[in-house]
């Protein structure tokens, strides 16, 4: 007797269920799964990780400051003032600037070293007499590291950029000498530019790095949201599954006179609740933590005037956008959730759906999607979750058809995921799929 | 099958097969449930027993034969057939996060939408799981015995009109296994069917009105405890059971 589809069919019209107990059973599922699933455990752990996302963001700001101060300490072999004035013309009241009184090199480095000095700036005797030769002049720098750390790295790039300063100031001073009509500045850099860009139809002031830094903050925000949500979603109603068969559960939910649509959907539902509930407090502690790395340039005219800026109707097909590709991991979850035997294994089939995210993730934010070979294009375009997060670009510049486009797959990929969860669950493959994979790795081990 | 037959049983199973993969778990059973009885399901491990409870239950599809559910059919009428009846597992849990309470306000909610009714079922489940105050604590800080006797009390306290107990007694000691098997006989008398299978010889012949001794998916017997007793010259349905699958 082949009864799946009819039972099935029966299933899934309810089995002649009003809609309000209907809507009464999606409730109550609905609130168990939240209680099931948002656990004091995980809220804990959630509530830690905005809190070490908060502390590594206080750190990082921390480190960042204490890199801008540098402390400079000159031993003067030549007995002359002359770098220290520069330098003190230069400098900025972050820079703290030490005359050293040793007789050598080594005792100096001694000293510096006890004064936490930064670098070592050795002026060799007759330094003075060389630059008013205009000749080139060797001084020794020695960076005192303290460690290998991030900040090390910060401080060369601050001592750099404090050499070319004197070099600039030393080279005006000779252009004065010889050129005094002349402007020192007009002649160190002879050709600046003016930059304009040139986006759709206008022709605006700026340069394209601060157009795409603008931009690819505003997109990369989004996949980012993205690709949390659909994990922690994804994880969530496989758990929950999985919460299921290793408290023996399911089989008591299974005969209850709920339709098998109502038990999908409050699941979908449960998990999404929690999932949303997981990435506001992520998200909190993510955003204080990257909000040091993420000022914008300033630009000269706003986005607006560029035409790429999201229009309202532009959020809301983002927002649809975004709706459609959690339905979508949450309806392949629950396919793969069916193979899932305790929590512990449920962890383990979420690894699928990451590697389904990330693909798009990592290609967005690294390159532009049309610029990929064509086999790798089609790839990336028949990845669901390669749309929303695709979508910010596109309607930043009010290209709204792609989107749309995009949104009428995913619908049709959910439609059609869903539609497989709903026949599996109507058949008794949802208690003994794991009968079947376990001969089928049986088998293919012997 | 006559309909005559569907309308004088509760349960109707005929020439039941049930495979997994190549695997026969059952190979062709019938037998009958009466109205208010008392049906045991008696064998040995991996007899089949499980499968029948659980296809009754349109947990499973059946591969060939029949099963009616009062006048409905489980494959065609499953979710008909799941507001007439209650199955409990013989290895069911509760939901770890709800308390006793919230489990059994869960199920109520799926068998009544008026607030009164559900509070009278939710009542009754906590009057037959006694577990006084501990009823307010979460499930997963139970004990073996306490978590069984919480999923009794699920599974009678919506008074279906066909209870499908896998091993009801199961973990629990010799006091609280007749208390349920004294709530099973009151269930009975106020019209409700049972049917259930179980390991413990004495609980099924104590309890059930007829009984079916299965082995290797085949129903060997079929009767009453007193006529396979006395068919086998037997003291005790443990002896009938032996002799029968000898």
């Amino acid at each position: 007797m082949n009864d799946s589809t009819s039972r099935g069919s029966r299933d899934f019209k309810g089995g002649g269920v009003s809609p309000l107990p209907l809507m009464n059973h999606l409730y109550t599922i609905i609130k168990k799964e939240v209680k099931e699933l948002l656990t004091k455990e995980l809220m804990m752990s959630l509530v830690f990780m905005a809190v070490f996302f908060v502390f590594m963001g206080k750190m990082m700001r921390s480190v960042e400051k204490e890199s801008e101060k540098i402390n400079i300490s000159i031993l003067d072999l030549d007995s002359t003032q002359y770098l220290q004035n520069i330098l003190s013309l230069v400098g900025s009241k972050e820079i703290k600037v030490n005359i050293i009184d040793a007789k050598d090199v080594k005792s100096a480095i001694g000293k510096a070293k006890a004064d936490s000095t930064t670098v070592l700036l050795v002026i060799p005797n007759g330094f003075n007499s060389k630059l008013m030769k205009m000749e080139k002049v060797e001084i020794e720098m020695y960076s005192i590291m303290k460690g290998l750390s991030m900040t090390e790295t910060i401080s060369s790039a601050m001592i750099k950029s404090i050499v070319d300063a004197i070099n600039k100031s030393i080279a005006s001073t000779f252009i004065q000498r010889l050129a005094p009509d002349k402007k020192a500045e007009d002649v160190l850099t002879p050709i600046v530019t003016k930059d304009f860009v040139v986006i759709k139809d206008k022709t605006l002031p700026g340069t394209p790095a601060m157009i795409t830094a603008i931009t690819t903050s505003q997109s990369m925000i989004i996949p980012l949201i993205l690709m949390m949500v659909i994990m922690y979603a994804g994880m969530m109603i496989m758990t929950s599954m999985g919460q299921e068969k290793e408290t023996k559960t399911l089989e008591t939910l299974l005969t209850l006179p709920v339709s098998r649509m109502c038990i999908i959907g409050g699941k979908m539902v449960g998990s999404a609740i929690v999932a949303f509930v997981m990435t506001v407090i992520y998200m909190i502690g993510f955003k204080y933590y990257m909000s040091p790395m993420s000022e914008l340039p300033k630009l000269a005219v706003s986005m607006k005037e560029f035409g790429i800026s999201m229009t309202p109707l532009g959020y809301l097909l983002l927002g649809i956008a975004l709706f459609l590709a959690i339905l979508v991991a949450l309806s392949i979850c629950i396919v793969l959730g069916v193979f899932t035997q305790d929590a512990k294994s449920a962890q383990t089939m979420t690894y699928p759906l990451s590697m389904i995210v990330l693909i798009p993730f990592m290609l967005t934010m690294f390159k532009d999607i049309e610029t990929l070979p064509m086999g790798l294009k089609i790839l990336v375009y028949a990845i669901p979750f390669s749309h929303p997060m695709m979508a910010s670009k596109f309607l930043i510049f009010h290209n709204y058809l792609p989107v749309i486009y995009g949104m009428i797959y995913m619908a049709i990929f959910t439609g059609f995921t869903i539609w497989i969860g709903a026949k599996i669950f109507s058949t008794d493959k949802v208690l003994t799929a794991k009968l079947a994979l376990t001969k089928k790795i049986t088998l293919w081990k012997k | 099958m006559s309909i005559m037959q569907i309308m004088e049983h509760s349960v109707v199973v005929r020439e039941l097969v049930k495979t997994y993969g190549t695997q026969k778990a059952v190979k062709g059973v019938s037998f009958e449930i009466g109205m208010a009885e008392i049906f045991g399901l008696i064998g040995p491990n991996g007899a089949g027993k499980t499968t029948i409870l659980r296809v009754i239950s349109t947990l499973l599809q059946i591969t060939s034969g029949s099963v009616n559910v009062f006048e409905y059919d489980i494959s065609r009428d499953a979710s008909d057939v799941r507001k007439l009846i209650s199955y409990l597992p013989e290895e069911a849990g509760a939901y770890k996060n709800l308390t006793g309470k919230g489990y059994l306000e869960f199920i109520a909610s799926f068998y009544s939408t008026n607030t009164a009714d559900k509070i009278k079922m939710v009542n009754r489940g906590i009057e037959i799981a006694q577990l006084g105050k501990r009823i307010d604590d979460k499930s997963s800080t139970y004990s073996k015995g306490m978590t069984r006797r919480l999923l009794v009390a699920r599974a009678l306290m919506v008074n279906p009109k066909l209870a499908i107990l896998d091993e009801p007694t199961s973990g629990l000691d010799v006091i609280n296994s007749q208390e349920i098997r004294g709530l099973i006989k009151e269930f009975v008398e106020n019209k409700g069917t049972v049917l259930l299978s179980s390991h413990n010889m004495l609980e099924i012949e104590l309890l059930c009105d007829r009984i079916a001794l299965i082995n290797d998916g085949l129903i060997l017997e079929i009767g009453t405890p007193e006529e396979l007793k006395l068919k086998y010259k037997a003291r005790n349905i443990e002896e009938v059971f032996v002799s029968v699958v000898k």
